[in-house]
């Protein structure tokens, strides 16, 4: 566990490098901050840092794999390319059957580079992990809605390099749920930069004779955005300190419901100038849509929880006080 | 005593007592309510529950006010007392102690935790509904001690109030909240007029109150003359952690008694599973609240969020009782689509009272967002 001095002189470090850097050369800088080793040692402080960071600059890293590879017990020594599954869902990427392994997910930029990847795939047995070369797999850069998140689309059959490891039950659905706090942690990130646009645009813009900040309708929608992001930081710290899936899941979907109302609200609020791209708006509008839709979307998971609770007309029991 | 150990020997009291503390007969007047409330701050008060997390000054036994926070907790969930009218003793009991002197606070504070009294609270007037502070209900000084005049709307349950933590104005008009101040006024004193407003969810606990020349006691001011407005801003995040954490137990506790009851295919899957998650963020938001204030934080604005959740997360409750329970909420007689109908009305104002939502955010757009003025 970091001390509290640590733990805020790591997210200075951090928060700096976020600023500064993108891409590759970000990566670069947090293997040499010591991101994975703070991963190992201490994941709810090193991921809610970096990932908070990452939404907020709207930079790019591949840390993510890091976050599925360390749960999975995986190893975060070496550039494991992890592969995820398609949009919107959350089950094990890819079928295994007598080391054959027929894959259709994504990945993030060390994909593209590296020549193997992690997969989790469903096997007849139970999930199995195994690394497969990239080389036999299509492996394509994905542009679409989001072209600086810098993901890959990869499709293919691919024969295992080496016999795949069977994983302990419950395992895939652990680095999941890491996964989505991460991702959870980058939303609200991204949703509270958006705020911050909005409400200095708020306080700069003058109509009518005074700034539209004055006017209840524009100071509604930004109570209502931080209203929604508080939100899904309490679920997030909620998450943490209860090791449940459905929690995790939870606070997913709200994270990404409040990074559609922050986009919705906020892009209302910086009208013209918000739909430029002379404005960095419409980065974190791009983005938010993505990272809502991967491990889960808030819609499918929120359906999904509503399926749940009424098979086992149940609700989640929450964690005591 | 720690939380843990609180917890374990209250589960064990309320199981071994569940008989005793069961209500007498079915709830459904407010009258019945009240008498159960009664009896259970009564027997956990005799058991030392009630005393937990209270100062020692006061007739307390001490503790985080994490007890306190359980305690209600328990209770709601076992549906044994409901939150609304319980969550007095958890708003104006703190108000005594921060505010009264200590002789008037070490006299009544046990009243009101054994369930011996009811306290109402006198802050809305007919003309000041959100803006509070232009309230005019007066009190002049006379001789040794204040002589009140005017009208109090919206007093919860003060026909069953022996006391009520009353603001008044001592200043002018002008100066707004300058000129406030709180008094801690008796009921049974002549020249006070009680008249229950009939509301659409069927239980009275609004009531107009008159004040016609009553004589207030100079040692009845809570703070000091002109600092009424600080006393109520004081109150208001006690209003809004342990009280609202238990209106959390409650709202967990119908939910899952609607997903219990509901018919196959009656709810729409989303639309349970957005509720779901409205009340887990308003519960996980209110956790920490309590956390905070447990910690000794200083609770300020930021409670206006979880006022809007709880608000939110009440309605979204009720509106999905009313999709799944359509025939029992808008049909049906017997005790418990009764009582369904009117929690579903009383929903309705959870937008409304103890500071409206647009007021809320008002707080938040000024006092958390820094936005400036809205004039």
């Amino acid at each position: 566990m970091m001390e509290p001095a640590e733990r805020a002189l790591f997210a200075r470090t951090l928060g700096a490098a976020t600023e500064e850097r993108s891409g590759a050369a970000l990566d670069a800088a947090l293997l040499e901050l010591g991101w994975r080793d703070a991963l190992t040692d201490d994941p709810r402080a090193a991921v809610s840092v970096l990932f908070e960071h990452l939404g907020r600059t709207a930079s790019t890293s591949t840390a993510l794999d890091d976050v599925l590879a360390d749960a999975l017990g995986a190893g975060v020594g070496a550039d494991v390319a992890m592969v995820y599954p398609a949009l919107g869902r959350a089950e094990p990427p890819a079928d295994e059957d007598g080391g054959r392994l027929v894959v259709k997910g994504l990945g993030t930029a060390r994909l593209l580079r590296a020549g193997t990847a992690l997969v989790v795939a469903r096997g007849p047995g139970g999930d199995v992990g195994t690394t497969v070369k990239t080389a036999g797999l299509r492996v394509r850069p994905v542009l679409g809605m989001d072209p600086g998140l810098e993901l890959a689309e990869v499709a293919g059959t691919a024969t295992s390099a080496s016999p795949p490891s069977s994983l302990r039950p419950g395992a895939w659905s652990e680095a999941v749920s890491r996964g989505r706090l991460a991702v959870g942690h980058q939303l609200v990130g991204a949703s509270a930069a958006m705020l911050e646009l909005a409400r200095r645009h708020a306080l700069d813009r003058v109509q009518f004779g005074r700034t539209i900040a004055a006017f209840q309708a524009v100071r509604h929608r930004l109570a209502d955005t931080l209203v929604a992001i508080e939100s899904a930081r309490a679920l997030l710290d909620e998450a943490w300190d209860d090791s449940r899936a459905e929690t995790a899941a939870m606070a997913k979907a709200v994270s990404g419901g409040a990074a559609r109302a922050a986009a919705r609200h906020c892009q209302q609020v910086l009208a013209g100038i918000g739909f430029t791209t002379e404005h960095p708006l419409h980065r974190y509008v791009r983005r938010v849509l993505v990272l809502d839709e991967l491990l889960g979307s808030s819609r499918s998971l929120t359906a999904e929880l509503g399926r749940d609770v009424l098979a086992r007309r149940r609700l989640p029991s929450p964690i005591p006080l | 005593m720690e939380l843990p150990e609180f917890r374990a020997t209250l589960d064990r009291w309320l199981d071994e007592h569940a008989a005793d503390l069961a209500p007498d007969r079915s709830l459904g007047t407010l009258d019945e309510h009240m008498a159960q409330l009664a009896k259970v701050k009564r027997l956990a008060y005799d058991a030392g529950f009630m005393r937990f997390g209270w100062p020692e000054r006061v007739g307390g036994l001490g503790g985080s006010p994490l007890l306190r926070a359980y305690l209600g907790e328990a209770l709601t969930a076992r549906d044994l007392v409901e939150p609304g009218i319980y969550s007095m003793t958890e708003t104006l009991a703190p108000t005594m102690i921060d505010h009264a002197s200590p002789a008037l606070a070490a006299a009544m504070v046990p009243r009101l935790l054994s369930g011996d009294e009811t306290w109402c609270q006198g802050f809305s007037e007919p003309g000041t509904g959100s803006n509070l502070a232009a309230l005019a209900c007066r009190a002049v000084e006379d001789g040794d001690g204040w002589r009140v005049t005017g009208q109090k709307v919206w007093t919860s349950l003060a026909q069953y109030a022996q006391r009520c933590v009353l603001l008044v104005r001592t200043g002018p008009l002008d100066v707004a909240h300058r000129g406030i101040t709180a008094l801690f006024v008796d009921m049974e004193s002549p020249g006070i007029a009680v008249r229950p407003i009939e509301t659409m969810h069927g239980a009275p606990e609004f009531c107009e109150v008159f004040f016609d020349d009553v004589a207030v006691p100079a040692g009845r001011m809570l703070g000091h003359e002109g600092q009424g407005w600080s006393v109520a801003m004081d109150l208001l995040p006690y209003e809004r952690s342990t009280a609202l954490w238990h209106k959390a137990a409650y709202l967990q506790r119908r939910l899952g008694d609607l997903v219990e009851a509901v018919a196959d295919h009656a709810l729409d899957p989303v639309q349970v599973g957005e509720t779901v998650q409205l009340l887990a963020a308003f519960r996980a938001r209110s956790r920490a609240t309590a956390h905070r204030l447990a910690a000794g934080e200083r609770l300020g604005p930021e409670t206006s969020v979880d006022k809007v959740l709880v608000a939110r997360a009440e309605q979204a409750v009720f509106d999905l009782v009313e999709a799944g329970l359509a025939s029992d909420v808008l049909l049906e007689e017997d005790a418990a689509a009764s009582r369904w109908r009117s929690e579903y009305l009383f929903s309705r104002a959870a937008t409304i009272y103890g500071g409206t939502e647009e007021i809320q955010r008002n707080i938040i757009a000024r006092r958390l967002l820094d936005l400036g003025d809205d004039r």
